[in-house]
């Protein structure tokens, strides 16, 4: 027994010991094996770069992300595609097709365009690309059967409506709809608008518009493994580890190979920030598109060139629950009259935060304050800003004066408001009767300090606002199904049109948090909507949200005339604005690090970013 | 082995079996009903596609419905469904992947702790009240009360910013080394304090002073009387130590990005992916029951006086 124990004891150290040793030894090997990797391809190039954690899914239908959407871009050949022009403009042009060709307006107002596929353009595997890939891909996106998060991308094509028409039951009533895109022959595709979409060449540089063949896509798992996952774009994936590292390397077949200048890229896979910076300032990662909150500050002085803000399309918000009673305890408003005093309420409310200290303070990434809720970024038909356009004020752009000098106006106009509701106590400054509230925002702590500096503005005048985090899921459960008074909110543009704002808040959308049209709103009869103006016979006073808002942005939607159209989503926006129920905070920035040898590197508004272009300098 | 402890351990095993049923039950009904659904995000999709979804995955029927299909599937077919989350990948695969980096990453740090700690103790402890003796417990003291976090942080920021000795990317095979590290120094410290005082009690128990009189020498005495016997609570803890190393790793595995199944999991519950978390929590319980049955068993074999019951 003593012998045994000696030797079983004598066995687990050397065991360990050999384990300790197993890890570098095996390094040791993996290393030898690199550098003559490196010795046999000297021009190889490569860069490795850290977006985000595991995507949840490449497949281009299925994917709503950011990190998966760049990854997608290298992988993928649409018909269009991001890129710079010698300025350094961002532009979008023909990718795999001949040319972005301008529409044919049919007789019932539709829009009809007709593609060539460029000669030579071949999947990953050595097959062509036919149109009729491409009409697959598409409807394959946009069907039920998939059920893709941005299915709606395809909301602009013929058909897309029938497809998606439900009964009350939420049963789909036409099950054999297509979208209505056909291909002509092996190279042509047509496609059908159901009208002129400004966007429309910006929605072809889009993901879920990205080409998958049939025989590839059959096999569910295809987007989940290098063997199987068939591409036309500059990059394959010539490596993947799961949760680790994505490994994308030329695709010999792309049709434009010669203009792509990386021959390798490493995606490493990983969620935190921390970990992303350490293995940048150890120069492992030359790109991160995420940085500690906390650090920023300290890496925008230690890296002023590498540290990166750009712009971003997108509003940090917060919105209150119309349904929610907020209102003292006296008083003796019901109905109508209720709402519309609360809409006052809110909007004065809105007008006691300083969005300055918010940008400045908390967020310190080049964050911009947010007069209106459609987010700066978004452009008016002649290149003017939105948001620079909405409002009826000739002082200031937007609803609010956001800026540093108008905060004692602001704050003073909105006492005045809530002294026509509430009880004011002039010695302390303070209202006593306004019902607690809570403010509910998910677990993170950059939504904490601003709920914080939220609560600490309205304690200023009396109000009590507690605050309640809640972890991710939950949250967006307990948002969506109206379960709040006030909650933290954001959203991030698709694209390059400010509908994609506007259209979350009809009464039937799923984004649809306020809960407009919704409960006790639905019945509320006092929006008023006139479009004679316009040349529409429409004009409804007191009506319900269902009856102008929804109506407004179904017009949005069929209207050809751009002019107009931008004017009615100025009117859909204003009605928005008149609830009080969205209180826009600031515009958010993109921020990342970038290492100051990479050239050729550019990103989108959407936050995509494009490395096929990269050189490192020496 | 006698039938009494052979009947022991097949009770044993029943038992287990019983525990990961009753974890798989609780996880099941309890992950249902969490607020949330794995198809819900920032930009929401509409109900009938939602619907869509839930029909597709099996969502749409009635909770034990879904709980017998479950049970049926793992028993029969060793199939734990797809990844709700991860589109396109097999739980099963998810756990495969993850499980064999975290259990190298657990199992080197787990006898590494174990060869270390056994020998420091057992220094200290034939050093009582030295200088020797004195360091060791400074050490391991410290060792013991900081968190992995800030271990990890320290390491990562020395070792891989600073000097740049080692990556601090955990999927690279070097880049576990700084991991294994920041695992292994809290049970080390742990075994190492155990061994000390256990070994102590047994240097001062009459069978050793009789050996000693009888003449036996220093190094029998050490290591066929004192070490051996010493080493009892130091199984026990091992047991669950291995479980907890391997599981557990979960922030350590966050610090240096190691892809292992500690984030996995968490994920999956942030996600709400239904089947992933099951299959996660399947495999983390059994592992856990498992390492308490081998160490009840290795008692035994250490310490004769000890009886199955």
């Amino acid at each position: 027994m003593k012998k045994f124990l000696a030797l079983l004891l004598a066995g687990i150290m050397l065991l360990s010991f050999a384990a300790c040793d197993k890890a570098p030894a095996d390094n040791d090997d993996g290393d030898e094996s690199k550098n003559e990797e490196v010795v046999d391809e000297a021009k190889e190039t490569s860069m490795a770069v850290c977006l985000a954690s595991e995507p949840d899914t490449i497949d281009p239908a299925l994917n709503s992300a950011v990190d998966g959407a760049t990854m997608v871009s290298h992988l993928f050949s649409g018909l269009a595609k991001w890129a710079q022009d010698k300025d350094g403009n961002l532009v979008i042009v023909a990718d795999a097709a001949e040319e972005l060709v301008e529409g044919v307006v049919n007789d019932d107002g539709t829009v009809t365009y007709t593609y060539t596929i460029k000669d030579g353009v071949k999947w990953s595997d050595g097959k062509a690309v036919t149109a009729a890939d491409y009409v697959f891909a598409w409807q394959r996106a946009a069907s039920t059967a998939l059920g893709a998060d941005y299915g709606y991308m395809f909301e602009v094509v013929d058909g897309y409506a029938d497809i998606w028409e439900t009964d009350d039951e939420d049963n789909f009533v036409n099950p054999d709809a297509k979208l209505n895109c056909k291909a002509v022959d092996e190279k042509t595709i047509e496609v059908t608008l159901a009208n002129a979409v400004s966007y429309w060449n910006e929605l072809l540089a889009f993901p879920t518009y990205f080409p998958v063949r049939e025989d590839v896509v059959a096999n569910e798992n295809w987007a989940a493994d290098a063997s199987t996952y068939v591409c036309n774009g500059a990059y394959k994936i010539a490596e993947w580890e799961h949760n680790s590292v994505i490994v994308l390397e030329k695709n010999e077949n792309y049709h434009d190979a010669d203009a792509v200048k990386m021959d390798v890229i490493e995606f490493y896979l990983s969620d935190d920030s921390n970990n992303m910076l350490a293995n940048f300032e150890n120069g492992a990662w030359l790109l991160i598109d995420d940085v500690p909150t906390n650090e920023i500050a300290n890496l925008k002085e230690t890296y002023p060139e590498e540290f990166v803000v750009a712009g971003q399309i997108g509003t940090y918000y917060v919105n209150w629950n119309v349904n929610q009673n907020i209102l003292p305890a006296t008083s003796t408003l019901t109905g109508v009259e209720a709402e519309e005093a609360m809409a006052e309420i809110r909007s004065a409310i809105g007008l006691l935060y300083d969005r300055n200290y918010i940008v400045e303070e908390i967020g310190q990434a080049g964050q911009v304050p947010a007069p209106a809720f459609v987010a700066m970024g978004m452009t008016n038909p002649d290149g003017t800003e939105f948001y620079k356009t909405s409002g009826n004020s000739e002082e200031f752009d937007g609803y609010y004066d956001v800026s540093k000098e108008a905060i004692e106006d602001n704050f003073n106009a909105a006492v005045d408001v809530l002294k026509k509701y509430y009880t004011y106590d002039e010695a302390s400054g303070k209202f006593t009767d306004f019902p607690t509230i809570t403010y509910l925002y998910n677990t993170s702590d950059a939504h904490k300090l601003i709920g914080e500096y939220l609560q600490s503005a309205l304690a200023a005048v009396g109000i009590n606002m507690q605050l309640e985090n809640q972890e991710w899921a939950t949250f967006l459960n307990t948002r969506k199904d109206g379960g709040y008074t006030v909650a933290r909110n954001g959203w991030l543009a698709d694209y390059n049109d400010p509908i994609c704002f506007l259209d979350m808040w009809t009464s039937v959308s799923g984004n649809n948090d306020v809960q407009y049209g919704k409960g006790a709103h639905k019945d509320l009869a006092m929006y008023d909507l006139d479009l004679t103006a316009q040349g529409y016979d429409i004009k409804v006073e007191d009506g319900t949200w269902a009856e102008t808002y929804d109506v407004l942005i179904a017009e949005i939607k069929a209207c050809t005339d751009t002019e107009t159209r931008y004017e009615l989503m100025h009117i859909a926006e204003d009605m928005l604005m008149a609830t009080g129920a969205i209180t826009p905070l600031y515009y958010y920035t993109d921020i990342y690090m970038v290492d100051d040898s990479v050239q050729g590197f550019f990103s989108n508004p959407l936050g995509y970013k494009y490395f096929m272009y990269c050189e490192i300098a020496e | 082995m006698n039938t009494k402890t052979m009947f022991y351990i097949l009770k044993r095993i029943l038992l287990a079996l019983l525990t990961v049923w009753v974890v798989i039950t609780i996880t099941f009904f309890v992950t249902r009903l969490v607020p949330g659904g794995p198809f819900l995000g920032e930009k929401a999709i509409s109900p009938a596609a939602m619907k869509a979804l839930e029909a597709k995955y099996g969502l749409d029927k009635p909770v034990f419905e879904q709980y017998t299909t479950y049970l049926k599937d793992i028993v029969t077919e060793f199939d734990f469904g797809p990844s709700l989350k991860q589109r396109g990948r097999d739980v099963i695969d998810v756990i495969k992947d993850g499980m064999a980096i975290s259990a190298e990453l657990g199992l080197t740090a787990a006898f590494a702790a174990l060869a270390v700690g056994i020998v420091f103790g057992a220094i200290a402890a034939l050093n009582r009240n030295k200088f020797v003796d004195r360091v060791i417990m400074v050490i391991t003291t410290a060792f013991v009360s900081m968190p992995s976090f800030i271990m990890g942080s320290l390491l990562l920021l020395v070792f891989a910013v600073k000097l740049q000795f080692f990556p601090a990317n955990g999927s690279t095979a070097d880049g576990l080394v700084l991991p294994i590290i920041t695992l292994a120094l809290y049970p080390m410290a742990y075994i190492t304090r155990l061994t000390r005082s256990s070994m102590l009690e047994v240097l001062g128990q009459d069978y050793i002073r009789t050996a000693k009189a009888k003449g036996v020498s220093k190094a029998k005495i050490i290591f066929g009387h004192a070490l051996k016997n010493s080493l009892i609570p130091v199984i026990t803890y091992f047991g669950p130590m291995l479980a907890y190393i391997v599981t557990g790793s979960l922030v350590v595995e966050k610090i240096f990005a190691v892809p292992g199944i500690g984030r996995a999991f968490v994920n999956s519950i942030t996600g709400r992916d239904y089947p992933l978390i099951m299959g996660t929590t399947i495999v983390l319980a059994t592992l856990i029951v498992v390492m308490n049955l081998v160490s009840d068993i290795l008692y035994k074999v250490v310490d004769p006086r000890i009886k199955f019951e």
